[in-house]
């Protein structure tokens, strides 16, 4: 007796979508997140840390193990960036 | 926060426009980042506790930052000093930790494992325990906890 594949191609295309559309989520956080999983419930601390972190390290996930900050690290504060009006 | 005149040029390397006085000595900042830190937190509050200790009371009599460089000076030296010592002595359970942190929202008890091996190389090597304060008497540290309830998926 034939067996009626047709009627799966509607189940695999929706997997495929799903597949697809997942993945590609997945692929666009890691991107932004130097290849690693995003951050979740990220408070105050958290976020002046990340700060800290893209001013020591040039990228809000980059992280180091040096035990002196470089040498910009004095001075690329935000708080340096006032103008004169 | 700084004043900066409008009518210099930008051109050229930036260059602190209100630097500290020749009179406070110059101690260079720490370089690590938010994930080894964390690795590392319970290590410096071990071996650091009474600059620490000290830096806090200053701070709670008086909150201007001129009052506490000296007690912070030393703060960064005892820290910097750990940071140091780790990294001869036990550095690839300290990247293995962090590394671990970094990949899972820098949460403690999704990275037992590899925190295991640091506690116990920092004990072997170093002689410092990871104690976390307040925990009720009679009570087991979290992180000596053999099946605890909130624990990773993955095994």
């Amino acid at each position: 007796m034939p067996v009626p594949w047709e009627a799966f191609i509607p189940f695999a295309l929706l997997t495929t979508m799903f597949a697809a559309t997942g993945t590609l989520v997945n692929v666009a956080k890691r991107g932004q997140n130097d290849g690693k999983p995003p951050r979740y419930n990220v408070d105050a601390w958290d976020e002046m840390m990340m700060e800290r972190d893209r001013r020591l390290t040039g990228s809000h996930r980059g992280q180091s193990v040096d035990v002196e900050a470089p040498k910009q690290f004095a001075t690329n504060s935000s708080w340096y960036t006032e103008r004169a009006r | 926060m700084s004043y900066k005149d409008g009518t210099k040029s930008t051109l050229g390397p930036y260059v602190d426009p209100t630097p500290l006085p020749a009179s406070v000595p110059q101690v260079a900042e720490l370089g690590v980042t938010s994930a080894p830190l964390k690795s590392a937190a319970f290590f410096i509050g071990a071996h650091c506790k009474e600059y620490n200790e000290d830096f806090m009371l200053c701070k709670n009599e008086n909150r201007d930052p001129a009052h506490c460089l000296l007690e912070g000076r030393r703060v960064t030296r005892c820290a910097a000093d750990l940071i140091n010592k780790m990294r001869e002595n036990c550095v690839k359970e300290f990247n293995e930790h962090w590394g671990c942190l970094e990949l899972n929202n820098q949460e403690y008890y999704r990275c037992r494992k590899p925190e295991r091996t640091l506690n116990k190389c920092m004990f072997d090597k170093l002689g410092l325990k990871k104690v976390i304060p307040g925990t009720p008497e009679g009570q087991t540290q979290i992180h000596e906890v053999e099946n605890p309830i909130h624990k990773r998926m993955q095994k």
